[in-house]
């Protein structure tokens, strides 16, 4: 489980940590039953505070993502598909709020947003379709 | 037993007519790691030689482990692992040396782990001290501090000398061996960004008083910045506490304490804004550099509440 910690970022930490758990599970980088780190070798991996780690760990399991079985540790839970989709849209739709912002704070309008949106959405599906066929 | 290592109640110091501690009071929770914060001059260093009894409170309680510094250093520091921030050691001694010579004087000095310490910061054992670059002096210091597995750590600006794959070592360390162990640790630091990921609590001193106490997490969430118009901060600043403000186009951006409420409070008066969450660094610099003037001029006249200088 690879995990980056931007430090200095304005973003806290556990929610760092929160995130990219989460976007592994969406992603199906981590499934179902799949086992974490424990806190302490998560803790040590990254260099960040034990409590921190426990933290956010307990938060995804009041939410439903994670599972901790007794004297076992911490495992992606069963059925945790539809959970990180309703998360992530979520996400999703407060960083575009955000992108949204910045597009009418610099004068444009729905259109110009739209095509701009339409223009990226193209180019990572032109990167993600040439990226399969040369593993072809 | 008290459940705190360091109690500090109503201290003052002062060197001749300058005044360092202005009634500072904190508790530090046994088995919390606790940053301690402030620019230069804001009195860390004079508040950590009391807590080991280098220097002579003029008033207030001071105890650490429950003992009283001025009354029980000897104890105090057999008991703290200490790194003071010019740490001074015998020169002509080699670092291999000064390890076996501090031995003694701690019963429970574990020699393995000063030889552990001593290779993971890279202290070259062979060298004689007055050798040492500026870096290696203070991990030579943390060996130290560390090797006789001290209940509690007190360690002044500990980062100081440290690059940061070895800052990064040295976390680690913290982490697994003392906060691990359920011990505490009491460290200052300028690096803000390197606090954040390891401190469980952070406390603010400026000007000799402790401005913030707080969880490092809780602080992140109830400091923010709130852009809105400049009327509507006009009200605010006569409920919340405002840390700094500057213009931001024809509105006002304003950094308050206690951001949850501010912001529930605005979005049920309906009042346009704009939330921002910020770093340590810059929460930090709220704190100590903040810009109060206009809304806090207008604080003063909306009548009395707590303005910190």
């Amino acid at each position: 489980m690879l995990i980056r910690i931007e430090k200095g970022s304005a973003v806290p930490i556990s929610s760092q940590i929160a995130e990219q758990i989460a976007t592994l599970c969406a992603s199906g980088k981590l499934v179902s039953g799949d086992r974490l780190p424990s806190v302490r070798e998560l803790a040590r991996e990254l260099a960040v505070n034990q409590n921190t780690i426990l933290r956010v760990y307990e938060r995804m399991v009041r939410e439903g993502l994670l599972e901790m079985r007794h004297g076992q540790g911490t495992f992606v839970a069963e059925d945790v598909g539809g959970l990180t989709r309703t998360a992530h849209r979520k996400r999703l739709t407060e960083e575009l709020r955000q992108v949204a912002r910045q597009g009418v704070g610099l004068g444009l309008d729905a259109d110009d947003l739209h095509e701009l949106l339409s223009a990226a959405l193209e180019q990572v599906q032109r990167l993600s379709k040439s990226k399969i066929e040369v593993t072809k | 037993m008290s459940a705190f290592a360091i109690e500090f109640q109503g201290v003052c110091k002062s060197f001749r007519r300058q005044e360092v501690l202005r009634g500072t009071t904190m508790q530090v929770e046994k088995g919390k790691t606790f940053a301690f914060l402030g620019r230069n001059g804001a009195g860390k260093t004079t508040a950590i030689g009391l807590m080991m009894g280098l220097l002579k409170r003029d008033a207030g309680e001071i105890r650490v482990l429950n003992l009283d510094p001025a009354t029980q250093a000897i104890e105090v520091r057999r008991r703290v692992g200490y790194l003071a921030e010019d740490q001074t050691m015998y020169g002509w001694m080699r670092c291999e040396e000064i390890l076996r010579f501090m031995a003694p004087f701690y019963p429970t000095w574990d020699h393995q782990l000063a030889l552990k310490y001593a290779k993971d910061f890279e202290v070259p054992l062979a060298t004689r001290i007055k050798h040492l670059s500026k870096g290696q002096n203070v991990r030579l210091g943390l060996v130290l501090a560390l090797a006789h597995r001290p209940e509690l750590v007190i360690l002044d600006d500990p980062a100081l000398g440290l690059d940061p794959i070895m800052r990064k070592q040295f976390n680690r360390d913290l982490i697994t061996h003392l906060q691990g162990e359920g011990r505490t640790v009491f460290y200052s630091s300028h690096l803000l960004y390197e606090v954040e990921p390891v401190a469980d609590e952070v406390a603010i001193l400026d000007h000799g008083q402790i401005v913030r106490h707080a969880e490092t997490e809780d602080l992140r969430r109830e400091v923010k910045q709130i852009s809105l118009s400049r009327e509507a901060a006009g009200m605010l600043a006569q409920q919340a506490k405002i840390l700094d403000e500057r213009p931001d186009g024809n509105d006002v951006a304003i950094i308050v304490e206690e951001a949850p409420a501010v912001i529930q409070a605005l979005e049920q008066e309906g009042v346009e804004h704009r939330v921002v969450n910020l770093n340590l660094d810059e929460i930090f610099e709220a704190y100590v550099a903040g810009n109060k003037s206009d809304l806090a001029a207008m604080q003063r006249i909306a009548g009395p509440c707590e303005v910190t200088s």
